[in-house]
């Protein structure tokens, strides 16, 4: 193969069923695309398979970025480290009593989550820290040469592969002194062995969840490791000499060596890759305010993109009751797929997942033995998917088996099997719905300034209902729906997120201190960036995080663009006054507001490619018409047609089907279609 | 066609979803905008939905102690004010234990919600305000012998009408708590949280019109209802009694007994209660909203997860007391430990009758007291004036199938406990421990759970300090064969101690565990100890390996170990003998 410039920018997705690869050529806008077997056993293999798939020759690949679920299924399957928790003596059972709340009212089924961390693993240092920063019993040598007696112990018969330290003293957020001398002992006592810190992974206050957020931040340190060794050997093998990067879960990406740094980091790796990919093609076709619905075979991941920009937050939790504190893209994922389970509760109404029927036995049509109404089942009956062209023809799909479960579900609801099919599909698409109201409405915004971004395999199949259920005028389908994960982690920038926590009051506030911050966790992010490879000037952004004082949580508040200086500050406090009124129906003018953490963002823009458009050209024609049911109008004949044979400023009025090999439009009736000249497909309702 | 027959039962759950979500949205925005740390930290509140006539059509998971009572205080406002009085924009207050209300820090307030001109329902929540004035700063009055002693009482008034702010309501309020600041800030949470919920509930009815969300709100409290009918069912029928006993009232130091026949009638349940003691001198006593949610409460655990919670699901059950008792409180009698203390004593009752008909889904008894301790003072670095109420979790009892929790807020509640470092931060103490307590949680073949310990230093001149436990002279109990859990209590070491006494000892409290107005002066200290929950089970069945893990991490001790589960030795099979259910601490 015969590049001019350019090569390759690539992206690694990883998914439950399938890892996908793109490759986008950034002279030419060309693309490529592979799609291999995941393997959950030994992940790196599927990542050599589909880099081998592509065929690409490796020295025509530039850059590779990877999203992997290898840190979230560590914690997910409780596949980590033995970690020993270091902390303030007298507080060692904090990680036990967590917060002393319940996940439900009325259970005595339910019980506590248990710490990745073994109760007797858990060990005290004689050290105290006050609320202002203050020391108020010193770190003595001695007590940290007993404490590395015990760690030793309990180490003892455990390889430095599988073992970790975690650390997390009271108040190290405001002053890490003796977290740091502790962080360097125990590495000169205990060579080898991970060593994970609180002010460094989570400098937030409140020590269970900051304590919770560095044992799990441990305890897939020493995996990390070893996947990235692994994932490096291999590329090499493979003949890639690229630098590789790993997607993080802000949206951005980092270094491979980097990211094993902090897996905490990385929690969102294998998800956040979409929202990025949707962003893009949402931007594309000129729109800012997005909502990305990410629907795949299990789960959907639903996230904001609000005037071009993520939104962000800080807590995620393994399982609830276990908090990790880090920066997420935001986004919710809900257990609603196309292979989503349907079932009735003991109270007789219907449900729709969160279990999930998986690749195998999958739903019942595809006939390998599932006996279990499925989403796609539903949307089979419907006559919205095409039995012989389910991934692109490569699995056929059994209508009549998949009428027959529909009808046993039905009889029980006392509905025809296909209004039983229409029940089960507006399930689906009110779980999706709920889940686009937490990120919307719960957050202050109108889901009807937002155009839906539907990608994921089954994504374009549900928009349409979605999107009515929401009032959304306008849907956006990206080309390759399926691979858009992939794709997203291709064009991924680098990002570093630094805060740190303060303890300051607007009415007696030393500007100079907070400026001062604020440069310090901006050179600490650049250097990162520098580090990284990243020479350019990164863009900066600086938020305070405020509150009234009296309250308990914290708004983070943007400072402009530029320098900030104390205006700026002045100007900070005007909009967190706004922002409460807006989001509370309420603000207190007048009112001391406190000054809780610092943040700093930067990111390192990297270049984004021009993809090929799609050939102007003849009207398409429909391959067939087809009989499709829509909610209570009945089977309506629909014609048909194939995406890649949609020419640019192609338009078309619903009801139709639009089909391509890993994915299937719907355009309901009174829905009109068209096609960007970047081959964007915009539907409006 | 009427509107009733298209209400499908796909859209009946959608509209379940929107209500409860509603209901979520208010807590959150609660919870992130209240100022003290029982909301924001505790999440000592909760959220609900009524229809105009005064049934709960949606609730939301924050705390329970509310919902029960909730169905009370909203009817008996409408009641009060008559519907006619509700206009657009008003919002009425209301925390008189005599009118529906649980204990006076509870404060309700409502909204009323108009569609196309016309009442619709009401969205309202029910929060813990920190500080009401009255005898005892932080308003725990544990030696109160009325309710003027408890603080402010409100009976259902507008605090503002028609979007403005009734003036003199607020002065009256405002100038009657000790930290006024704080009550404006957690009220205006309370009160913003209600917009935002008006909001949404204007959107569900602009969707799908105000006949048809009645309707089908109609029909999610009769699916409530018949799901609950069928669970009950479920439970043998039969007359099954159960008692325990407050071990004293604060002001007398005598046991008060609360005793239980419930009735179990195909698909109703009677909790009859009047064979209790009389109405306690002290504030043990529960108002009756309090004693009808223990005994809602006590079903709901024993029956599915999964029933949408509304009214509905209380239909079934009939509440009977005596007024002028310990379960049904008279003017003027105090009532403040009635909803933390004896509110889960109650509800222990319930699930220790319904041990006898269903052991399999019960729990033996937990620690069952909320561990208030309440303080105040002047904090010397802002010298601004402070009250904090503070609680503490204990441990639950075993199950048939696993070991009780430890350090767990008690049933009729589900609070957060505040960090460390949140409480250091707001309040001039020192924490020099927190953890559990090692053979804490009552013996079984699956054991309690732990309770906690907590050692507070005093770091300003003074602080003066109130009290409300119980369960520290009498034990949680075990079930089948399991054993007692262990004590709680709080002690005091004044600065210069060698060790910690007694409250009674150290400053003549007539209680030691419910006390009022103690100052504690710089470096003294004070231990809190939750209790631990009882074991399910004789202690002689628990398997060699639970035992031995329960030794490798730290929950008993070797000699628990030997003398209590005889590890290690010939397990005498005899010791099985003794099964049964036994309820209560004592006599009938």
């Amino acid at each position: 193969m015969k590049r001019n410039g350019g090569g390759f920018r690539c992206g690694i997705d990883t998914g439950g069923t399938f890892t996908d690869f793109v490759g986008v050529d950034e002279a030419s806008g060309e693309l490529v695309a592979s799609k291999w077997p995941s393997s959950a056993e030994n992940p790196v293999e599927s990542i050599v398979g589909v880099v081998r798939q592509s065929g690409l020759p490796p020295d025509s690949i530039r850059f590779l970025i990877l999203g992997t679920t290898v840190a979230t299924n560590a914690l997910l399957q409780r596949r980590g480290a033995r970690v020993v928790y270091v902390t303030t003596k007298g507080f060692e059972d904090v990680l036990y009593i967590q917060r002393m709340n319940r996940r439900y009212h009325y259970s005595y089924e339910w019980t506590k989550p248990l710490p990745f961390v073994e109760r007797r693993d858990c060990l005290g240092v004689q050290e105290r820290v006050g609320p202002a920063g203050e020391v108020v019993a010193p770190l003595e040598t001695n007590d940290m040469e007993r404490l590395a007696d015990m760690v030793a112990e309990r180490l003892d018969g455990h390889g430095t592969q599988d073992s970790a330290i975690a650390v997390s003293l009271l108040f190290s957020y405001l002053n890490p002194a003796h977290e740091i001398r502790l962080k360097e002992f125990l590495q000169a006592r205990f060579p080898g062995v991970a060593v994970s810190v609180s002010h460094e992974v989570a400098p937030i206050w409140r020590e269970y969840e900051r304590g919770s957020t560095v044992v799990a931040d441990a305890f897939v340190k020493p995996l990390l490791h070893r996947y990235v060794h692994s994932v490096r050997t291999s590329l090499k093998r493979l003949g890639l000499r690229c630098p590789w990067a790993i997607m993080k879960s802000n949206g951005g990406h980092a270094s491979a060596s980097v990211a094993e740094g902090q897996p905490v980091n990385l929690l969102l790796s294998g998800q956040s890759g979409g929202i990025i990919g949707g962003r893009f093609f949402g931007n594309l076709a000129g729109d800012r305010n997005l909502i990305t619905v990410d629907m795949g075979g299990t789960s959907c991941d639903v996230g904001v993109v609000q005037g071009g920009a993520l939104s962000y937050i800080t807590n995620y939790e393994v399982e609830w009751g276990l908090p990790i504190s880090a920066p997420f893209v935001d986004l919710t994922a809900i257990g609603a797929g196309g292979g989503s389970i349907a079932w009735i509760d003991k109270g007789g109404f219907l449900r729709v997942g969160p279990q999930s029927a998986g690749a195998v036995p999958g739903p019942i049509c595809y006939g390998r033995g599932g006996s279990e109404v499925t989403v796609t089942d539903a949307n089979l009956v419907l006559g919205r998917l095409n039995p012989d062209y389910f991934l692109g023809g490569r699995m056929d799909l059994d209508p009549d088996r998949a009428t027959e479960g529909l009808a046993g579900l039905g009889r029980r609801l006392g509905l025809e099997a296909v209004a039983a099919a229409e029940a089960v599909v507006e399930m689906a698409n009110e779980n999706m719905a709920n889940a686009i109201r937490l990120v919307s409405i719960e957050r202050g915004l109108d889901p009807r300034d937002f155009s839906l971004v539907a990608f994921g395999g089954a994504g374009p199949l549900h928009a349409g209902g979605v999107s009515e259920k929401m009032g959304m005028a306008r849907i956006l389908i990206p080309p390759y729906p399926g691979l858009c994960s992939a794709f997203g982690a291709a064009l991924a920038d680098y990002q570093v997120d630094k805060v740190w926590s303060t303890n300051y009051r607007s009415d007696s506030l030393d500007a100079g201190r907070v400026l001062g911050q604020l440069r310090d966790l901006e050179s600490a992010a650049c250097e990162e960036l520098l580090a990284e490879g990243f020479s350019l000037a990164p863009e900066i952004r600086r938020s305070i995080s405020m509150r009234y004082a009296g309250q308990n949580y914290e708004h983070d508040v943007p400072l402009g663009q530029g320098e900030p200086n104390a205006e700026s500050i002045q100007q900070a406090f005007a909009e967190f006054h706004r922002l409460h009124e807006q989001l509370y129906g309420y603000s207190i003018s007048g009112e001391v507001i406190e000054l809780i953490r610092v943040n700093v963002t930067a990111i390192g823009r990297t270049r984004k490619p021009q993809l090929k458009a799609p050939p102007n050209g003849r009207a398409a024609q429909p391959r067939i018409r087809r009989p499709v049911c829509f909610s209570q109008g009945g089977f309506v004949d629909c014609p048909v047609y194939r995406r890649d044979e949609l020419p640019a400023r192609f338009a078309l009025e619903g009801p139709a089907v639009v089909e391509e090999v890993d994915s299937t439009v719907l355009l309901h009736p009174g829905q009109t279609l068209r096609v960007s000249r970047h081959g964007v497909i915009l539907i409006r309702a | 066609m009427t509107a009733m027959a298209r209400i499908d039962s796909v859209t009946l759950s959608v509209i379940n979803n929107a209500l409860v979500n509603i209901c979520r949205e208010m807590g959150t925005a609660m919870m992130r905008t209240s100022y003290s740390p029982i909301f924001n930290e505790g999440l000592d509140f909760s959220c609900v939905i009524f229809n105009r006539r005064g049934d709960m059509i949606g609730q939301a998971e924050f705390c329970p102690t509310m919902l029960g009572s909730a169905q009370y205080a909203v009817s008996w406002t409408i009641e009060e004010l008559g519907l006619e009085s509700f206009k657009p924009g008003d919002v009425v207050v209301h925390n008189d234990p005599y009118r529906g209300q649980c204990h006076m820090p509870e404060h309700m307030v409502l909204r009323p919600v108009f569609f196309d001109g016309e009442l619709w329902g009401f969205v309202a929540n029910i929060a813990h305000v920190g500080e009401i004035g009255g005898m005892a700063p932080g308003s725990f009055a544990a030696d109160a012998t009325e309710v003027y002693q408890e603080g402010l009482r409100l009976p259902p008034v507008k605090l503002i009408s028609r979007g403005e702010y009734v003036k003199d309501v607020w002065k009256i309020i405002l100038s009657n708590h000790r930290t006024p600041k704080t009550s404006w800030g957690d009220l205006h949470a309370m009160i913003g949280s209600l917009g935002i919920a008006e909001t949404r509930l204007t959107g569900l009815l602009e969707r799908y019109g105000g006949t048809f969300l009645t309707e089908a709100s109609d029909r999610l409290l009769q699916y409530s209802e018949r799901w609950m009918r069928e669970e009950i069912r479920a439970i043998p029928n039969g007359e099954y009694r159960a008692s325990d006993c407050m071990e004293d009232d604060g002001v007398t130091d005598q046991p008060v007994w609360i005793r239980l026949r419930l009735v179990v009638r195909d698909d109703e349940v009677i909790a009859d209660w009047t064979d209790s003691d009389p109405q306690a001198k002290g504030p043990v006593n529960a108002t009756f909203v309090v004693t009808a949610a223990a005994s809602y409460s006590g079903l709901l655990h024993v029956t599915s997860n999964d029933i949408p919670r509304n009214s509905g699901c209380y239909r079934p059950i009939r509440v009977v007391t005596k007024p002028g008792s310990v379960v049904n409180v008279r003017h003027p009698g105090p009532s403040v430990g009635g909803n933390t203390e004896t509110h889960p004593h109650i509800q222990n009752v319930v699930v220790a009758a319904l041990s006898q008909a269903i052991p399999d889904r019960t729990a033996a008894a937990e620690g069952a007291s909320g561990c208030n301790f309440l303080f105040a003072g002047v904090h010397p670095a802002t010298g601004e004036y402070y009250t904090n109420y503070h609680i503490d979790g204990s441990g639950w009892g075993g199950t048939a199938f696993h070991d009780g929790d430890s350090a767990l807020c008690p049933e009729n509640g589900n609070c957060r406990n505040t960090p460390v470092e949140v409480l250091e931060t707001k309040f001039p103490w020192r924490t020099l421990e927190y953890r559990l307590r090692p053979d804490s949680g009552g013996p079984g073949k699956y054991r309690g759970g732990l309770g906690s310990s907590r050692i507070l230093r005093v770091l300003a001149p003074e602080i003066t300090v109130n009290a409300l436990m119980d369960r520290t002279k009498t034990r949680a109990w075990g079930l089948f064969g399991g054993k007692e859990g262990g004590y709680g209590g709080i002690f005091v070491k004044k600065r210069g101690d060698t060790q910690f006494r007694r409250f009674s000892e150290a400053f003549g409290t007539v209680s030691d565990s419910k006390f009022t107005r103690v100052v504690l002066k710089e470096g003294d200290e004070v231990m809190i100890h939750s209790p631990g929950g009882g074991g399910y089970g004789p202690a002689t069945e628990r398997s060699s390996e639970a035992i031995a893990e329960d030794l490798r991490q730290g929950w008993i001790s070797e000699k628990a170990a030997k003398d209590l589960y005889r590890h290690g030795r010939q397990r005498n099979r005899a010791a099985r003998a003794k099964r049964g259910p036994r309820s209560g601490t004592g006599k009938r």
